[in-house]
């Protein structure tokens, strides 16, 4: 749920999913003067806002993991229903080796078969029907493919908010170090003039 | 990638305007992608040499039944069987490659003009080079 008020530039979103937008300054100056912040203030502000953005990036990076560890599982469902599903009219048996512990190997016999048992977390496990079974997955799968997708863009989203939070702290420091400069050389001036 | 642009000796007034901050922007999405990407590519490869690898060794044994692995188990499959579905895997894994290169060159060359337009504004107060 995004909202769609402009920032004032470029029309961009101001907040997208919670995550605030940082405010691109036009000019510093002006900038510090409006919201009558002195450098350091202003500075710490922003080096705050910047800690915060990435607590939520870790956070994203974690789920961008999971989903990217579920979707080749759930692939290797889809590919396992569908070679059961075209052994089905042969009435073959099929020979399948698989780990019963580390290193420790079984054979099963899988005969001709109208359903498979699916594993649906939370200690629960439903038969269904081959072409059943086929469709959740392949449910399941476009679901975790397009919240890949939102996720993707959400990060997109805040990297380029770290990013303009960083060149904005950058911009406030060199001016910062430029009044300073300024300031240091108008004192000696006058001193010069006076004397 | 990019460090705060601290122009120490210059102390110049740079300005960023909203299409800088946007250049730099596009920027990091696109070396982010770009490390995705090499990341995705030494995954294919890999896939690949190991696929090469199990077709070779399919030519060489001489059994009729071969284990096949299809997910988490080895299912007994006919020796053509399993050539026909590495071939297949080989192809697509292959395929894949190719558009992985594909989308790598275009980044990299994205990447090399927003560099000139980047450097030619900011000169010394920007750092766009890999640390």
């Amino acid at each position: 749920m995004s909202s769609s008020s402009p920032s004032g530039s470029g029309g961009d979103l101001s907040e997208r999913r919670g995550i605030p937008a940082a405010k691109f300054i036009q000019d510093v100056e002006t900038y510090l003067s409006q919201s009558s912040l002195d450098s350091n203030s202003a500075l710490a502000f922003h080096q705050e806002r910047l800690q915060q953005y990435k607590v939520v990036e870790m956070k994203l990076l974690a789920q961008q993991r999971d989903l990217q560890a579920k979707i080749p599982d759930i692939e290797k469902c889809l590919e396992v229903v569908g070679t059961l599903e075209a052994r089905k009219g042969t009435g073959e048996t099929l020979l399948a080796d698989f780990e019963v512990s580390e290193g420790i190997y079984s054979r099963a016999c899988i005969e001709d078969t109208d359903s498979v048992c699916l594993w649906l977390g939370a200690n629960v496990m439903l038969e269904y029907s081959c072409e059943e079974a086929t469709a959740l997955l392949k449910n399941n799968l476009e679901n975790a493919k397009a919240s890949l997708e939102v996720l993707v863009a959400d990060l997109q989203f805040l990297r380029d908010q770290v990013t303009v939070t960083q060149v904005t702290i950058a911009r406030i420091y060199n001016y910062d170090v430029q009044q300073r400069r300024v300031k240091q050389v108008a004192p000696t001036a006058i001193t010069a003039a006076d004397s | 990638m990019m460090q705060q642009g601290k122009s120490s000796s210059s102390g110049s007034e740079m300005q960023v305007t909203w299409e800088d901050q946007q250049n730099i922007n596009t920027f990091s999405r696109l070396n982010n992608r770009f490390h995705e990407l090499e990341d995705d590519i030494k995954l294919a490869k890999e896939k690949c040499d190991n696929l090469e690898d199990a077709g070779n060794e399919l030519i060489l044994s001489d059994e009729e039944m071969v284990r096949f692995q299809i997910g988490e188990v080895f299912a007994h499959m006919p020796r053509e069987e399993v050539e026909t579905k590495i071939e297949e895997m080989k192809e697509a894994t292959f395929k894949s490659l190719e558009n992985l290169q594909h989308e790598k060159e275009s980044i990299v060359s994205q990447m090399a003009e927003l560099k000139k337009v980047l450097y030619a504004k900011f000169k010394d107060s920007i750092n766009l080079e890999e640390d």
